[in-house]
Order: structure tokens, then C-alpha cells, then sequence
């Protein structure tokens, strides 16, 4: 009942959060937020799963009831986590916790609402990390959206209608999709399945089972790639891939940074877990068979969001799209289909979470007090602002990929597996990968660009305001992300990694497809 | 553990002191008499005890290799990533000179910060002590992942040293680039990492009780490939190439962080920008940390480069045309600090052509000379600026000679070094790397030749602008009021510059190579040390290699033997090196030395601008990349992508019908339009499924 608990201390949390009165929500939330926070930490301490959730492992924390019966298919209330679900779980919390500390400041006006919404927000991103039901993964899935959508139309900045609408029409036209690519999956399956189940749906899909559709004018082949290309365009929107990804920079900029935190830090996630539930664990083939497409999608999604970033003159903007960039790390990994590139890969998720969060959040205490974010309206400010600034150098270095901290762990993890990987024959991943590799060089040119004009030298600024100090409630967020990205970082295997290299062990020895791929297995 | 590995227990001390200086520093520095400085005297000392007695152990025993921890392991992945610690004779040589020059360092910022009132100290000593902790890290991994790791760390740091007066423009902008310059050459180094997992499964550069080692597997490979056998089971090579030719393009990737790094040509434009940061850390990143990093990379993988001799070829090159395109830049110079790094990059030049060469002895000898009198010069330097207030310019200095003796002669020790004038520690050296490169190229090798030629031209201008400096600082009359009077200098700086001055004078005895050709009872002791290193990584091994792969020999001259070779080439730098110095005693000797830099006519723009270097690379990477090429996607994605969104949302009737919505304002109405959306969606998809057959049947 752990889950169940969890989700339900959001629920109850933003419930109560809603009628407090404005002035003590924010500390109310805040507080509250600290007992999912516990009990997720709780949960990290005690679990137990092994294997992979959707292939036969052993669940921590599993609960099963059929819930309704629908036609043939039994729809239930199926939950539980593996050592892929876990961190991200892990990261929500954490994540919601810090982003409600550093709204504090920014957010002013219905404060009970602000924070029952994201409380609300948390509730749906435990359940689409630890849904095994299609139908109850679906109904979190959907349910993310309406609290993101008011957070940013109601709580951002002046344009921020224009963002929450594109942000709403992308991701549901992507969420039609999605659900087009996968109920052809499961009707494709016919009877060979009897409820939606994840786990049901996934082996049957491994087995072989995939039938025709239309009296068989889609056969089963063309059936799976139409699917998996479905599929990976309405969860790739998610994430997002190029060229899906113009809804991310107005999202980022319009939403309140403590939102930013958020969307960057877990809702992208979302497309990126669920392209590895789906596509790359249900038609392991198909991913192989498209592994050329798929790299040079990662290796655009890589370069071409590493040069916009260095193309713009906002900081949140520059940090809204190296997460394009960064995301694009992670296609390369899974597609690897080795044990280091989707342990990297799912490595990655968590690990930059944790710093477009610590970035997003640096930018936001930066326009707490200048009210600004363009770089070429201050400079200097790192004398005013030590610890800010301190913490802003500190996640830029984590972002390009310094040793000891998470996103080196990550990034070399998946350089490593997707170097080393056959999928594309003739060594060619590993191609794809130096190209990839590139981005390491531009993420450190437009950050360091960027600190070098708005942080250092002499001390300029023509706002009116008084560029000082950041509280310290401000503060404590950035200090808590460094220590946590910086453990990750030199500990990977003894927080996150073990579990999920753990947990993406099935997918590696390749199932079924191994030898129907002629353009090579799976790695050792 | 501790029963076993003795003393060897306190190894990760080494590196951890310097760590826990920084952390002190970070968090207590401003409470502390100094602000830190102490700490990191403190931990630097430690570290510097902890490494001779490293040395006093690998000296009477063996040496030693300790796993610290798994990184990375278990059974969900094929091979395991772990940080451990190789102790042998060339990590402990330079865990002691990495250690004494930071400890001098540290004493002698108390002089040129504390007592300069410079603000922001703690920040300051905890970078120090994070820089040299990194350092020493590096120094001492034992697989060349971890290497990487504290090699990046190391760029860091400097990235933070260099920029350390962020109140002004110039120093961010040249952190920046030095950090940027690095990367750039990272990136290569990184790939090469990831290759050399993939290719052999580990990155051990092996040691005693290391099982397997990637330059060991990568022998086998070779002989196996020589002797028509298969290659051995764990090492896969990629895109069909033959083992020599793929582990080339891995020795070659790597070569990209060493020369980024150790400011080889191309990427030594980040080098004299350095200059930015205090004079303290450009000592201790020119003559024992970052820059030095680079060279000792390729002498810890010495086993694997030695069995390719394009790749040597190459680095023996690269270091010969960097030794010498640098120090012609360095005869121009106005600034104090400029020449100096010039003459870094030179002279890294000679160490990368010593191990290029096949003088792998002779190239860690001239790391460790180099190390003891650049930082030696640059601290004299530091010394120097001191009393001139902070003006670096030496057509304002002159007659400094009388004004400050010990920092005179420390300084004239280290330039009689730098210059390669005998017996001073710089001239056994550099005569090494240059004779060992003679020799091989005499050998079977004659490419070398090539590059023996460039560094000895180099050795002329490096005797010129060496004396040109210290005439124009030291000599003649003062050319301004600060050097009319200048300031003290204390103790905290003397005495570092005292030491080292010693030191770079004297320790060219530990290989006195003609010395002991004549007199046999004279040791070459660094010779002998590092030929008994651990089985697969030391001196003897390596010549084995590269003559069995390299096909690398000892010629002689014709008509003049081996002996009359090691003379003759001596004789040669010597009289090059005086040469040199004589036309600079010529030119600027006298009260009131001219600039004669008109002499060069159109040649000295050239090298005023330092052969236009920068002006390239800033294009590549501020007009080319940051400006078309960022631009132009930025207004694709505006423009064409994010474009073609717009318009279709204009036009969808769906997304139209929500824009005019949003004119109202009604912003919770979305709420019903969202829920409904999903439901009408469940519910087509649940009348297709035939879900609902039960119902309507």
C-alpha cells in the first residue's frame, strides 16, 4: 500500500493546501510536501524489486485488483516499481518538495491554489512512473496536463496563455496519437490478451503474438511499425525530440520557475520512461530495425538543441533548450540496446532532472531579484549575489558534464554503451556516438558564455531594482541539488545505477528479437 | 589492508588533505587567521611528506596498486568502471613534485594575496587546495577513466583560478577560453576513453596485481597480428581496422586532451591568456598542474603509445613545432608574464618531442626540471610584480638587480635553466630529449630528424628571449618610478624563491647522462628508477617496444661513435643555447637597451600577433559558430519549425476555436474542455475495441 499511500498524502496534501488561507500556504505545502518526500525516501530504503517491471520481475511495493471490466479487456489497478520507476519516483518528490521552497518567493497571488495545484501535479507523476495498467497509466498520464495547464496559464508571465494553450494542443494532439499507435497494438494482439496490463500486453508483444488488423490488410509487421512510429512520435513530443520540441521554450519561459523546475526536471521524463516502457521494451525489433533513423534523430536532438541554446539571449531560454539537447542523450542510449546505454539512458532522466532543476531554479532566484533575464541586461552580479552565482557555476559544470557529478556519470554511461553497441551494422553507433559527443563542447561553450557576460565582470545593471542577496529559503533548494548531483555522481551504483542496470537487464539480452535482426544482436 | 599495504595505506591521504584544505576553506575560510592559507600549507606540506615517504616505499619495495572503490559494477553490466590508486616510480616522482610546488605555492600566496589585501582569500585557498587535490588524484589513478575524471577536474579549477578577479572583464573572458580551448581537445579524449572500454573492456594502465591492462592487451594484439595468430578474446577493434591502425585513431583521440592540455599547437591560444589569473596559480598550472598534465598522460601510457609509431611520430612533431613556433613568439614579449608562457609552451614542446622521440627517460626528466624552474620563474615573476605594483610591463623595469638580490638570483638560476646553460638543471634535460631524438632518428628512423632539427633551432631562441627578459627586468637603469623604488618583498616569498632556486639549479644531477658515459661511477639515478618500475610500465619495457614495433634504435653520427654522438650533440645545444643568450646580451646589455623589434620588419606584426592564432579560433568559435551557425538554427526553429506550428494551429479549427477562447479569458473553462476531450477519446477508442459489446449487444 505503499504507492497507494503516497499518492493518496499528494491528494490529501493538495486538498488541505486548497483551503488554507493564502498567507501560511506556502510553508503549509511546503511542509506537507515533506511527508511524501519521507515516505518515497522510505521506500527507496526498503526496496526490493529485481528485473524488469514490464518483463517478469519481481515489483516493490505491488499492488493488483481488477478494477472494471470492459468488453474482453479486465482494466485494473495495477502498480508497483522497479529499478526504472523507483528513482524517477524518487526524483517527483524530491522535485516537488525544492519547487514549492523556491515558489516562495516568486509566487504571490492564490497561493493555496498554486500549491494545491502542484501537490496535485505530484500525485499524477507518481502514478505515471508507477502505473501497469494502460488504462490507469493513460488516465495520470492525461491527468498531469490540467494542473500544468493552469500552473503556467494562470501563474506565468505575459504570454503565458499563448504557451499553455500550444503546450495543451501539443501534448494531447501527441496523447491521440499515442493512443491511436497503441490501441492498434492491443487490438493487433486480439485474444492472445485479456486486460490491459503492461506487463501482459509487453510479453505478448515479445512473444510474437501481434496479428493482423483489417482483415489482414495491416499485417502484423507493418502493424508494429506503424505502432512503434505512433508511439514514438506522441511520447517523443514528450520529450521532446526534434523537431517536436517548440512547445518546450515557450512552456519554460512563460511558466513560473518553480513550474520550469517541474517541467523540465520530471514531465519531460515522462516521454522519455514511457519511449522505454513502450516502444523500446514492447517492439524491441522495430527499434533495432529503425536504430538509424532513431540515432540520427538523438544526434540532431543533441547538436541542433545545443546550437539554439547558444543562440539565445534569455538565460531560460539557454537552459530550455540544452534540455533538448541533453534528452537527445537519452534517445541515444536506449537505442543502444546495451546495458550501459539504458542504464545510462534512464541514468540520464534522473540525473537531469536534478540539474535543469538546479538550473531553472538559479535562473529563477536571479529574476527574483533583477527581475530580468536577459544576459545582456546585467553583468557582474556575482558580486552581489555569492552564493546564487556559486550555485549557478556549479550546475552549469554539472550540465557539461563535469566528472563526480550526475551528469558525467550519465553522459558516460551512455557514450560508453551506445559506442560499444551493434544495432546499426558496421560500427556505426559508434559514429553516431562521437558526433553525439560533440554537444559536450557547445553545452560548454553557451554556458560559460552566458556566465561570463551576466555573472562576471564589473557590475552593471539599469533596472530599478536593488540587486542583493537571495533569501535564504531561495538558496536551499541549490544547495541541496549540488549535494544530491554531486552524490550521484560519485556514488552511481550505490544510489540509482545498480538498480537500474538491474532493471533494463531483460531488454539487453534481447528476447525474441535477437535473431530475427540480421544487422546484429543484441551486445554481451 | 593496512597490515599489507604498510604505509601505502595513507596513499588516498595524499590527495584527500588537499580536499579536506578545500572543504575547510569553503566553509570556515573567512573565520581563520589567513583566510585558509594555513590549511592548505598545512594539508600541501602533508601531502608532500605522505609522497616522499610514497617514494622511500616504492624505493626499498615495490610498487603498489590499491582498488578504492567500484565505481560502477556488478553484474548488470559487462565491465566494471573503478577508482583505485597505481603507485610507482613515475606516479610517486610526480606526486612529489606536484606536492613541493603546490606547498611553495601556497606559502608563497601568503606574500602576494594575504599581504596584497586581495579580497575574496577563502575562495581563493579553496580553490588551491580542490586544484591541487585534483591534480595529485590524476596523478595517481590507476585507470585512465578515472584519469580522465580529475583531469576534467583540473580544468575546472584552473577555469576557476584564472578567472579568480571576476570583477574584471578579462579574466572570465580567458577562463572561459582556457576551460573552452581544453574541452575542445577533451572532446577527443573522451571519445578516445570510450573507445579504449569498448575496444579492450578496461582502462587499467596496469601496475602490480592489475590482471589485465588495456596497453598490455593492445600488445598482445599487435604481436598477435605480427605472428598471424588471433587476436586475443577480449579485445574487439572497430570499423574493420587492422588492431595497429584502430588503436592509432584511440592513441590519436587521446593525443587531443594531452595537447589541449599541455597547450600543444593548435590549442596553445588559451595558454598566454592564462596570464589573467594570479601569479601563484600560473605557477602552479604551468609547471605542475594543468599543463603538465597533459605530457604526463602520454608518460603513464607510455606502454601503449610506444607500440605506434605514426602516433610517436606524430607527438615527436607536435612537440618539436610547438617548442619551436613558440618560442619565436616569445622574443617579442612586453609583459613579463607573456614571455614566460611562451616559453611554457615551449618548453612542453620539448617534453612531448622527448617522448615522441623515444626518450621516455628524458622526457619525464624535463617535466620535472621544467616544473622546478618555471614555477621558479613565475613565482620571481610574482616576486617582481610585487614590488612593481602590479605593472607586468618590463620596458617600465630595469636595475632591478640591485633593488632585490635573492629574487635576482633565484630568477637567473631559473633562466639559466630555462636557457639550457650548463650545469644548470635545464640543460641535462633538455640535451636528453634533444640527444635521444638524434639517435633514434640516426637510428632507423630518420622522420625524427626532422623534428630534432625544429627543437634545436628552438633551443637559439629560447637562450634569446630568456636573457632578453631578464636584461630588460634585472639590468640597466630603472625606466620608471616603481622601479626606481620598489616594493619589498617579505620572507613568504623569498624563501619559496630561495628553495626553488636551489632546486633548478642542482636537480639536473639526478641524470647526469654525459657525465656518466665518461665516469661510470656517476648514477643516471632517474634512469635507473624508472627502469624498475612495475613489470609492464617501466623504462626497460618501454624500449623494448619501441623497438620491436617502433622500429626506434640508437644511431650515432657517422665517424663520431656513441660517445663522441652524446658529446656532439651536447656541444651542439650548448653552443646553439649561448649562441642565443649572446645575441640578447648584444642587443640589450647597457643602461638603456632599445627595442629593436624593428629590425623584423614586416615579421614582427607576425609575431605580435602571435602568428594570428587567436584571431582564427575566435572566428571559428564567435563569428562562425556562436553568430551564423547558432543564428541561422535560431531562426530556422523560429522561423520554419516552430513557423509551421503556428500556422497550422492558426488554421485547425480546433486550436482556433481555443485561441478565441482565450481572448475571453475564461481560463477555467479548460478544465471541462481537457477532461471532456479525454473522455470522448476513451470512449471512441472503448466503441472500436468493442469494450462496451457487453452493453450494446
Amino acid at each position: 500500500m505503499m504507492i497507494e499511500a503516497l499518492i493518496g498524502l499528494c491528494l490529501l496534501g493538495a486538498g488541505v493546501v486548497m483551503f488554507t488561507p493564502d498567507r501560511y500556504a506556502a510553508k503549509v505545502a511546503f511542509g506537507w510536501s515533506l511527508l511524501p518526500l519521507a515516505l518515497s525516501g522510505l521506500m527507496l530504503l526498503n526496496f526490493d524489486g529485481t528485473g524488469n517491471a514490464l518483463l517478469g520481475g519481481t515489483l516493490a511495493f505491488e499492488e493488483q485488483f481488477t478494477w472494471i471490466t470492459l468488453g474482453p479487456y479486465d482494466l485494473s489497478w495495477h502498480v508497483g516499481l522497479d529499478g526504472i520507476s523507483m528513482p524517477l519516483v524518487a526524483l517527483s518528490t524530491l522535485l516537488t518538495s525544492l519547487a514549492i521552497l523556491s515558489a516562495w518567493t516568486p509566487i504571490t497571488k492564490r497561493q493555496n491554489q498554486f500549491y494545491g495545484l502542484v501537490l496535485l501535479l505530484e500525485a499524477s507523476l507518481v502514478g505515471v512512473f508507477a502505473a501497469l495498467d494502460f488504462f490507469l497509466y493513460f488516465v495520470f498520464w492525461e491527468a498531469v496536463l490540467i494542473p500544468m495547464y493552469f500552473l503556467v496559464g494562470i501563474w506565468g508571465g505575459a504570454r503565458r496563455k499563448y504557451a499553455a494553450i500550444k503546450f495543451f494542443v501539443y501534448t494531447n494532439i501527441a496523447s491521440l496519437v499515442l493512443f491511436i499507435g497503441f490501441f492498434g497494438l492491443v487490438f493487433g494482439l486480439g485474444d492472445s490478451i485479456s486486460s490491459l496490463d503492461l506487463p501482459e500486453i509487453a510479453q505478448a508483444l515479445r512473444a510474437g503474438e501481434l496479428g493482423s488488423l483489417a482483415g489482414g490488410l495491416i499485417g502484423p509487421e507493418l502493424l508494429a511499425l506503424s505502432a512503434f512510429v505512433a508511439m514514438f512520435i506522441g511520447f517523443g513530443v514528450k520529450v521532446p525530440i526534434v523537431p517536436f520540441h517548440t512547445w518546450l521554450p515557450d512552456a519554460h519561459v512563460e511558466a513560473p520557475t518553480p513550474i520550469s523546475v517541474l517541467l523540465a526536471g520530471v514531465l519531460l521524463k515522462m516521454g522519455t520512461y514511457a519511449l522505454l516502457r513502450f516502444n523500446f521494451t514492447m517492439l524491441p525489433e522495430v527499434a533495432r530495425s529503425l536504430a538509424v533513423p532513431i540515432a540520427a534523430l538523438a544526434v540532431i536532438s543533441v547538436i541542433y538543441g545545443a546550437l539554439l541554446a547558444l543562440g539565445q539571449s534569455d538565460l531560460k531560454r539557454v537552459v530550455a533548450y540544452s534540455s533538448v539537447s541533453s534528452m537527445g542523450y537519452v534517445i541515444l542510449g536506449l537505442v543502444a540496446y546495451t546495458s550501459y546505454g539504458l542504464g545510462g539512458a534512464t541514468f540520464q532522466m534522473v540525473s537531469h532532472g536534478l540539474i535543469s532543476g538546479l538550473m531553472f531554479a538559479c535562473v529563477g532566484v536571479i529574476y527574483n531579484v533583477t527581475h530580468t533575464r536577459e544576459i545582456g541586461d546585467m553583468a557582474g552580479i556575482a558580486e552581489r549575489m555569492p552564493l546564487t552565482v556559486g550555485a549557478f557555476v556549479a550546475g552549469a559544470f554539472a550540465y557539461a558534464g563535469l566528472p563526480l557529478m550526475a551528469g558525467f556519470a550519465a553522459e558516460f554511461f551512455i557514450f560508453v554503451g551506445a559506442f560499444q553497441s551493434t544495432v546499426i551494422a558496421g560500427n556505426g553507433m559508434a559514429v553516431m556516438t562521437a558526433l553525439a559527443m560533440f554537444g559536450i563542447v557547445i553545452v560548454a561553450g553557451y554556458l560559460l558564455w552566458a556566465m561570463q557576460r551576466s555573472l562576471f565582470g564589473p557590475f552593471e545593471f539599469d533596472g530599478d531594482y536593488d540587486v542583493t542577496r537571495a533569501a535564504r529559503h531561495d538558496v536551499v533548494p541549490l544547495v541541496v541539488l549540488i549535494i544530491v548531483i554531486i552524490a550521484l555522481g560519485t556514488f552511481p551504483d550505490d544510489t540509482f545505477f545498480r538498480m537500474i542496470t538491474d532493471a533494463v537487464g531483460p531488454l539487453v539480452d534481447g528476447g525474441p528479437a535477437e535473431a530475427a535482426i540480421g544487422s546484429g544482436g543484441g551486445s554481451s | 589492508m593496512a597490515a599489507e599495504g604498510g604505509i601505502f595505506t595513507f596513499a588516498p591521504a595524499i590527495a584527500v588533505l588537499p580536499f579536506v584544505s578545500f572543504l575547510i576553506a569553503l566553509s570556515a575560510g573567512r573565520y581563520m587567521p589567513k583566510k585558509g592559507a594555513f590549511a592548505g600549507i598545512a594539508a600541501t606540506g602533508g601531502s608532500l611528506l605522505l609522497s616522499l615517504l610514497m617514494v622511500a616505499q616504492v624505493a626499498s619495495g615495490h610498487a603498489h596498486h590499491m582498488e578504492l572503490y567500484t565505481w560502477v559494477g556488478g553484474e548488470g553490466v559487462p565491465f566494471e568502471l573503478t577508482f583505485g590508486i597505481l603507485l610507482d616510480q613515475l606516479s610517486t616522482l610526480m606526486l612529489v613534485i606536484v606536492s613541493t610546488i603546490a606547498f611553495l605555492v601556497h606559502v608563497f600566496s601568503l606574500g602576494y594575496m594575504n599581504d596584497e589585501g586581495e579580497p575574496g582569500l577563502p575562495r581563493y585557498y579553496a580553490e588551491l587546495g580542490l586544484f591541487t587535490a585534483s591534480m595529485l588524484a590524476f596523478v595517481f589513478s590507476d585507470n585512465i577513466l578515472m584519469a580522465f575524471m580529475f583531469f576534467e577536474l583540473v580544468g575546472l579549477c584552473s577555469y576557476l583560478l584564472i578567472g579568480f578577479w571576476f570583477r574584471r572583464s578579462g579574466p572570465p573572458s580567458a577562463a572561459k577560453k582556457a576551460f573552452l580551448v581544453t574541452r575542445f581537445g577533451d572532446y577527443f579524449f573522451l571519445i578516445g576513453v570510450v573507445g579504449i572500454f569498448a575496444t579492450f573492456g578496461t582502462g587499467m594502465f596496469g601496475g602490480p596485481g592489475v590482471e589485465e591492462s588495456f596497453p598490455v592487451l593492445a600488445e598482445e594484439a599487435m604481436s598477435a597480428m605480427a605472428a598471424g595468430e588471433a587476436m586475443p578474446e577480449a579485445v574487439t577493434t572497430f570499423f574493420g581496422l587492422s588492431p595497429g591502425a584502430w588503436f592509432g585513431v584511440l592513441g590519436l583521440l587521446v593525443l587531443g586532451g594531452v595537447m589541449g592540455k599541455s597547450a600543444q599547437f593548435p590549442f596553445h591560444t588559451w595558454l598566454p591568456d592564462a596570464m589573467e589569473g594570479p601569479t601563484p596559480v600560473s605557477a602552479l598550472i604551468h609547471a605542475a598542474t594543468m599543463v603538465a598534465a597533459g605530457v604526463y598522460l602520454v608518460a603513464r601510457m607510455y606502454g601503449f603509445y610506444a607500440l605506434l609509431p605514426t602516433l610517436l611520430a606524430i607527438i615527436a612533431f607536435v612537440g618539436g613545432f610547438t617548442a619551436l613556433f613558440a618560442a619565436t613568439m616569445g622574443v617579442v614579449k612586453d609583459e613579463i608574464k607573456q614571455v614566460l608562457a611562451y616559453s611554457t609552451i615551449s618548453q612542453y614542446g620539448y617534453i612531448m618531442l622527448g617522448l615522441g622521440g623515444g626518450g621516455y627517460v628524458a622526457g619525464v626528466f624535463h617535466l620535472t626540471t621544467h616544473a622546478f624552474f618555471k614555477a621558479l620563474l613565475f613565482l620571481g615573476a610574482g616576486s617582481v610584480i610585487i614590488a612593481m605594483h602590479h605593472n607586468e610591463d618590463m620596458w617600465e623595469m630595469g636595475g632591478l638587480k640591485d633593488r632585490m638580490p635573492v629574487t635576482y638570483y633565484a630568477f637567473l638560476s631559473g633562466s639559466l635553466a630555462l636557457a639550457g646553460i650548463v650545469p644548470f638543471s635545464g640543460f641535462w634535460s633538455k640535451d636528453e630529449v634533444l640527444y635521444e631524438t638524434l639517435v633514434h632518428g640516426l637510428g632507423g628512423s630518420p622522420i625524427l630528424l626532422g623534428a630534432y632539427l625544429m627543437g634545436i633551432v628552438a633551443v637559439f631562441f629560447t637562450g634569446f628571449y630568456t636573457f632578453r627578459m631578464v636584461l630588460l627586468t634585472f639590468h640597466g637603469d630603472p625606466r620608471s618610478d616603481l622601479a626606481e623604488d620598489p616594493e619589498p618583498v617579505r620572507w613568504n616569498v623569498k624563501i619559496p624563491l630561495a628553495i626553488l632556486g636551489t632546486l633548478a639549479a642542482v636537480v639536473g644531477v639526478i641524470n647526469l647522462v654525459p657525465v656518466h658515459a665518461v665516469v661510470g661511477a656517476v648514477p643516471e639515478f632517474l634512469h635507473d628508477w624508472l627502469f624498475h618500475g612495475p613489470e609492464t610500465l617501466n623504462g626497460a619495457h618501454y624500449e623494448e617496444l619501441t623497438e620491436q614495433f617502433a622500429g626506434y634504435s640508437a644511431g650515432a653520427i657517422p665517424g663520431l661513435g656513441g660517445l663522441g654522438t652524446l658529446f656532439a650533440s651536447a656541444g651542439v645545444s650548448l653552443a646553439v643555447a649561448l649562441a642565443g643568450s649572446a645575441l640578447a646580451l648584444g642587443l640589450y646589455r647597457g643602461p638603456d637597451p632599445a627595442e629593436h623589434t624593428e629590425k623584423l620588419g614586416a615579421l614582427k606584426t607576425v609575431l605580435y600577433n602571435n602568428y594570428y592564432q587567436d584571431e582564427y579560433q575566435v572566428w571559428l568559435a564567435q563569428d562562425l559558430t556562436e553568430g551564423t551557425v547558432a543564428g541561422t538554427a535560431k531562426r530556422f526553429d523560429d522561423g520554419v519549425v516552430d513557423g509551421l506550428v503556428n500556422r497550422v494551429s492558426d488554421v485547425s479549427l480546433v486550436s482556433g476555436y481555443f485561441l478565441r477562447r482565450v481572448q475571453t479569458g475564461i481560463v477555467s473553462n479548460y478544465a471541462a474542455l481537457i477532461t471532456l476531450g479525454l473522455v470522448v477519446l476513451l470512449v471512441a477508442f472503448g466503441i472500436m475495441g468493442g469494450w462496451f459489446g457487453g452493453v450494446f449487444a
